[in-house]
């Protein structure tokens, strides 16, 4: 009796180590699986960042985006020099920008078209765009490259396409080809004329008076924004505004 | 050093993806249009980074991603078994690995750092922490 409760006694505890090195090897198995899924999750993110990098490369000077988008916006609003809209309107809107910098492409894409909708198309006001370079030294090639087509009244389109194409800081894509492709797709008429007059000492110089104007009115970031009218005094400085509506309230106010 | 009762960390985790669902809300909804999170301390940071080209991905704001992450991490804590704790874990390691590059983007790219972001990266990054121990300890053994 006694030697059969042993045995019983045993194959349990055999059963139990058994189980117990089943479970061990499952979760061995199991922690290798983890492992495997691990890697697969490295090469999820690994991807997420090809394709996050990819997209905001821009830059590139053989495939441009939103030509026609741009001069379809701008369209049928004068231009002469770096000022888009009425000469005769009677408040000005400055924006003082560097080509470079992301938050002005931001600005360009998500803030100002209503207010070039609402306010600059009607004649209401005008937008006099000023060079504030302080992203880095591509930020002036760029900006006497902007002034150079606003001289063939295709500025705003220039600085609009610009943005739209906007690349990397500082990461070498302003190149004499890009900025050609740029001033092409904004519709620039004298290329040869426009490629002698960016490089002059006349509009490199205006890139700088605009930029020391920007530091006097004590602007420290791009884009910063000034509004001057009938009902202020001089230059009002507004900063850099949260919203359209910051911007079409300061320009009533102004008016 | 023992781990934490399993109940205690899917507890922990619950409690860090719901919060992280309403960070990441935040964020997604205040950029919705021309808005962008507004930075309770101040200065302009949200806003740069929302207007960064980084702020989306594929045409959708990073921030609806985040959404979607911290509602399986929390189906995952809300889950027993085997396959709620690698899920879990593979899920908050996808999560963790993004917060890291967006952060870095903030630090190195965008030159701009948003609060809301770093909040999501350290709800992130705790997750990451609890799921890893979880799936560690508690994998292959009864629930």
């Amino acid at each position: 009796m006694s030697g059969r409760k042993d045995r019983e006694a045993r194959r349990d505890e055999r059963l139990q180590e058994q189980q117990a090195a089943d479970a061990s090897a499952r979760r061995q198995q199991l922690i290798k699986l983890a492992s495997a899924i691990g890697f697969l999750a490295v090469a999820a993110v690994l991807v997420l960042i090809v394709i996050s990098q990819s997209q905001s490369g821009g830059g590139d000077a053989n495939n441009l985006a939103d030509v026609a988008d741009v001069n379809q916006s701008l369209g049928g609003i004068p231009q002469e020099g770096m000022v888009l809209g009425d000469p005769g309107a009677k408040v000005t809107l400055f924006e003082f920008g560097d080509l470079q910098c992301p938050v002005c492409k931001g600005f360009s894409e998500e803030i100002l078209p209503s207010v070039i909708e609402s306010q600059v198309r009607s004649g209401e006001a005008k937008i006099d765009f000023r060079n504030y370079t302080i992203i880095g030294p591509q930020s002036t090639p760029a900006g006497a490259a902007a002034i150079a087509a606003g001289k063939q009244g295709h500025g705003w389109n220039f600085v609009e396409l610009f943005y739209r194409n906007q690349g990397e800081e500082d990461s070498g894509y302003v190149t004499d080809e890009f900025l050609t492709a740029i001033a092409k797709g904004a519709g620039v008429p004298d290329i040869a004329q426009w490629n002698k007059e960016r490089k002059s000492p006349e509009v490199l110089s205006a890139v700088k008076s605009t930029t020391s104007e920007a530091e006097r009115l004590g602007f420290t970031g791009t884009p910063s924004f000034a509004v001057e009218g009938p009902g202020t005094a001089g230059k009002q400085t507004l900063g850099t505004p949260g919203s359209s509506g910051e911007i079409e309230s300061a320009i009533e106010n102004a008016s | 050093m023992k781990a934490p009762a399993e109940g205690t960390l899917r507890g922990i985790a619950t409690f860090l993806a719901t919060f992280g669902i309403g960070v990441a809300t935040y964020i997604a909804i205040a950029d919705s249009g021309s808005g962008s999170p507004v930075c309770i301390a101040g200065g302009h940071g949200c806003q740069t980074v929302a207007e960064s080209a980084y702020s989306h991905l594929l045409g959708v704001n990073v921030a609806v991603f985040g959404i979607a992450g911290y509602v399986l991490l929390l189906a995952c804590a809300l889950l027993r078994g085997d396959g709620a704790r690698m899920a879990g874990f593979a899920f908050a390691l996808v999560g963790f690995g993004f917060s890291l590059y967006l952060t870095y983007l903030e630090l190195f790219t965008i030159d701009a750092i948003c609060q809301w972001c770093v909040a999501s990266a350290v709800l992130m990054t705790l997750l990451f922490a609890v799921n890893t121990i979880r799936m560690l300890a508690y994998v292959g053994r009864p629930s």
